[in-house]
């Protein structure tokens, strides 16, 4: 028994000094301006009226300087509201929910992998354990072209399966936020792994019949991360177009991508990759700040392609078969974690409060010069932000993610039970999580939340959201029919 | 003519995933029927949009919704401790192949055979590895002209024909989007009811002996050739009351007459015919009955899984072929078949339960009665009986098959559908047969007519 109060007793003071410390140091503006304010009050307060108002006469002011000194007061203010960057609002958002009919449970996969790769007994014994260790769960779903033994992914279903995601998720995002497709101003669509002709953007332009004068943008080849980077182009855009509306759509079509080969390294893919897509709604004009969700604080971009290692690790190539797949590098999870550390480097300032930063600083100063063993120290986090949404690329980013930035199960719940319910469904996974968080009414006002994603380049984008008003749990959206399931606990390995 | 383009094949599974770690087995009446599929074709007209291909996305969606009820027809097959099949329930779904016909319909069964219609039903023979081998088949042919097949093929080990068209009709319930009427009870046979266990009870032998038998005279599979065909006899009302009539005995007023039921009086009918074309003057053919026995056993109509039990008839004494004395001694073994009867016979094959299950039934003349199926009560457009439904149980071989049916109800509550398997020379006698020809049968799908 005693042994273990005094250490318990020791956790708690020490708890109290960083939280002392913390307050200290952020709150250091106002606990240095009290004392002074309350030393000039006390100061006049001596003084007495008439040596006050002998002072005043003292200070001779002349018409011209104090016009002088107005001028250059509005001057300075009208140069700070108009360099002020404009305020991106997320209005809303809106998730695409598949069709149950296109539901894969484990059984069906390892039994279609066996009837499609007879010859290859071994690449199906590899995909089971992928499977067993993937955190998927019963429900997630894949186009109906890749039902078929063998699939058939033919361009006519990959067109056939980007109309039925991008359509629904716009269809929804249109009934939630009342949009006219009228009032579109900008529109971004990403897709990396399908490109077709004409291209997606204009797919959607023709089925909503956007204005002529839209400026539309299609982006490929970019990997997960393109869903933030398609957020941050939209922010530059509407820096420079007035009182406009931005929709974005992030989506993946798996169905040209199914890779019917037999190199392991490119089945891994197949294992993970789901059939998802979101909409976005941003927008510039004030009047939308009243039922915005959310507002855009910060996109950092991180791009490590300059190192040779780095880009060669998502590559997409020819097998000896002359079958295309995407092969993914055995030091992934090296390089996602070196892009990570480059990316918060960037985003730590930006985020962290003063006295996250001042730690740092000193833990810094300390390595270089007094001793070079010292810890470098992983600034918390947690403390700059509520919510976190992290790129459900797989089990093993997500676990290495929490190992790394010290978050605990509750942080990286939403990112966990995406990835079961819906697979990796690459951009527009950080929708599904961010939509997790909201169903279950945890998000409040003046919530910050930060999204990370990773993609082939090698790139680590992160984007903060401050939560604009408290939100209801919605009654729509795609978890609408699960979240009382959730969370789930999800098995080391399941047994197949 | 009508051609059949199949377009894909795909796997179905359910919208609910299952709970795992659940397993199925079999009981002894399962095992027996490990050898033999069931093949059935339900041919209905076009409902709904007339547009190539929604027909089959609103049934897929339909079957999807109903195989959340169906955990079994869903799993895989995998041995137990003993050596014995059991499904686990591994949410793996069904197989479902998607065709295209030229025509319509109508067309179709014009000019329908055997040959023909299996091509509707798609069936696959258990792979290498059953484990991934499905157990269910479906198979969706939508005609262009109007009309559309839906075939269904299962392993008899998991299911009879009563129990295959229950599954049906379910689906066919989801489809007009109302509640299934008797939703499936998995479950166990039931054991034997205590109250009627007495000390002395004798075995009855007669039904032991018949299985005994069969299962060691079987033939093997792979002796027989296949050159058996298949007719559909369709007999409405009148004609089937003819036959009944034909069969009242005229002889002993002492003996209180039971009156026959149309399928006594078709089996006894059948019987005499069919014997007579393979040439049998004095004398029967070997002949077995073939009855649900849910009733029997007190199941409810629900119950899925084989609960069809065979007796032979005895045909001893009976020289001449005479309809009332042969549907007189069908009468007599359909009667044996009692409670009793059945459980003594479930539980000897309890005992004498043997690893291997060779085919079953293949040394007599099967004449299966599907009553309880009641076929043309399953309805997929809302308010219209299907247009016709085949049932076959393969694979035929040996002496010949007869399943008798209830007709859909413009041929009368006493109308029957008779399909009768034989090799292909005896089925061409059997429709010039005098006593056939007598009472007239309408001839739904005839014998494969050989183009030049």
């Amino acid at each position: 028994m005693p042994p273990i109060l005094p250490d318990f007793s020791n956790s708690v003071k020490l708890k109290y000094v960083k939280l002392g410390y913390q307050y200290l140091v952020n709150h250091i503006l106002t606990l240095t301006l009290i004392p002074i304010m309350a030393a000039i009050f006390i100061e006049v307060l001596r003084m007495g009226p008439d040596e006050i108002s002998n002072l005043w006469k003292s200070l001779h002011f002349d018409l011209v300087q104090i016009l002088c000194s107005a001028f250059l007061i509005i001057f300075i203010a009208t140069v700070y509201f108009m360099s002020k960057p404009r305020t991106i609002f997320l209005v809303d958002y809106a998730c695409f929910k598949p069709p149950i009919t296109c539901r894969v449970p484990f059984a069906t996969f390892m039994e279609h992998s066996r009837l499609n790769l007879k010859n290859n007994p071994k690449s199906v014994e590899f995909q089971m354990r992928i499977l067993e260790r993937s955190g998927l769960g019963e429900e997630t779903c894949l186009p109906p072209a890749i039902h078929y033994i063998p699939p058939k992914p033919t361009m006519e279903a990959a067109r056939g399966e980007a109309e039925l995601v991008i359509f629904s998720a716009m269809d929804s995002l249109f009934e939630k936020t009342g949009l006219n497709p009228k009032d579109i101003d900008i529109l971004i669509v990403n897709c990396s792994l399908f490109s077709p002709t004409p291209s997606l953007s204009a797919m959607v332009i023709n089925k909503y019949k956007l204005r002529s004068n839209i400026k539309s943008f299609n982006l490929s080849g970019m990997g997960c991360s393109a869903g933030l980077i398609s957020i941050d182009l939209a922010r530059d855009l509407l820096q420079v177009h007035p009182n406009s509306n931005a929709v974005i759509v992030s989506t993946e079509i798996i169905t040209p991508n199914y890779y019917q080969g037999n190199e392991r390294a490119m089945l891994l893919p197949n294992c993970l990759f789901r059939m998802g897509g979101a909409a976005i709604l941003l927008s510039n004009r004030r009047s939308e700040s009243r039922r915005a969700k959310y507002r855009l604080v910060h996109v950092v971009r991180t791009h490590k392609g300059a190192d040779d290692k780095a880009y060669r690790c998502v590559y997409e190539e020819e097998d000896k078969e002359s079958k295309v797949g995407i092969s993914l590098s055995k030091d992934l999870m090296a390089i996602a974690g070196e892009a990570l550390k480059s990316n918060i480097t960037t985003i730590g300032p930006l985020v962290l409060p003063a006295s996250e930063q001042l730690l740092f600083l000193l833990t810094l100063i300390g390595r270089k010069i007094f001793n070079p063993k010292w810890k470098p120290y992983i600034p918390d986090f947690k403390q700059a932000f509520e919510h976190f949404c992290i790129h459900a690329g797989g089990r093993a980013v997500i676990d290495e993610l929490q190992k790394n930035l010290q978050l605990s199960s509750e942080h990286v719940e939403a990112s966990r039970m995406a990835l079961h319910r819906f697979g990796n469904t690459s951009s527009s996974s950080l929708w599904y999580e961010l939509s997790y968080i909201e169903a279950k009414g945890r998000m409040k006002r003046g919530d910050r939340v930060w999204q990370i994603a990773f993609g082939s380049g090698f790139k680590c984008n992160s984007a903060v959201w401050k939560c604009n008003q408290s939100i209801k749990a919605p009654t729509d959206g795609p978890w609408a029919d699960c979240i009382d399931r959730y969370p789930v606990h999800i098995p080391e390995i399941v047994k197949l | 003519m009508a051609e059949i383009t199949y377009i894909c094949k795909r796997t179905v599974v359910s919208t609910k995933p299952t709970q795992p770690g659940k397993y199925h087995s079999f009981s002894v009446l399962d095992h027996l029927m490990e050898k033999n599929h069931i093949r059935i074709v339900y041919y209905c007209k076009s409902w709904g949009e007339k547009e190539a291909g929604e027909i089959t996305v609103s049934l897929r969606e339909s079957i999807s919704e109903m195989l959340t009820h169906f955990p079994k027809v869903t799993g895989r097959l995998i041995r137990n401790e003993k050596g014995n099949w059991m499904i686990k329930c591994n949410d793996a779904g069904v197989r479902m192949v998607e065709a295209r016909a030229k025509g319509s319909v109508e067309d179709w069964l014009k000019i329908v055979d055997r040959e023909k219609e299996l091509k509707l039903v798609y069936w696959e023979d258990m792979i290498h590895k059953p484990y991934f081998w499905s157990t269910f088949y479906v198979q969706i042919t939508e005609f262009e002209e109007g009309g559309v097949a839906i075939g269904l093929s299962c392993f008899h080990l998991l299911a009879d024909p009563i129990c295959a068209t229950m599954f049906l009709k379910a689906w066919a319930d989801k489809t007009l989007g109302q509640k299934m009427v008797s939703p499936p009870f998995f479950h166990p046979l039931p054991p034997r009811r205590p109250i009627n266990k007495t000390s002395n009870h004798k075995p009855y032998a007669d039904l032991i002996n018949h299985y005994k038998f069969s299962i060691e005279n079987s033939i093997p599979l792979l002796d027989a050739n296949h050159t058996h065909t298949t007719i559909t006899l369709s007999f409405s009302d009148h004609m089937v009351q003819a036959c009944m009539d034909m069969v009242q005995p005229t002889s002993a007023p002492n003996k209180p007459n039971r009156p026959s039921s149309p399928f006594e009086a078709l089996a006894g009918l059948l019987w005499i015919c069919i014997s007579k074309v393979k040439g049998l003057r004095n004398g029967l053919v070997n002949m077995s009955l073939c009855l649900d026995q849910r009733k029997v056993l007190g199941l409810d109509k629900g119950f899925f899984g084989n609960c069809m039990v065979c007796n032979k008839v005895h045909s001893n004494g009976l020289e001449e072929h005479n309809l009332s004395q042969a549907t007189k001694v069908i009468g007599e073994a359909l009667e044996k078949m009692d409670n009793e009867g059945i459980m003594d016979l479930i539980e000897w094959l309890k005992h004498n339960d043997s690893y291997s299950h060779p085919l079953m039934n293949n040394c007599d003349l099967i004449c299966a009665s599907l009553e309880t199926a009641e076929p043309y009560s399953v309805d997929f457009v809302g308010g219209f009986e299907p247009i016709r439904v085949s049932y076959y149980v393969e694979p035929t071989i040996g002496i010949g098959q007869v399943l008798i049916f209830r007709a859909p109800s413009y041929d009368g509550p006493l109308g029957r559908v008779v399909m009768v398997t034989l090799p292909k020379d005896e089925i061409v006698k059997l429709c010039e047969d005098e006593l056939i020809l007598h009472l007239s049968p309408r001839i739904l799908m005839g014998v494969a007519r050989n183009h030049a």
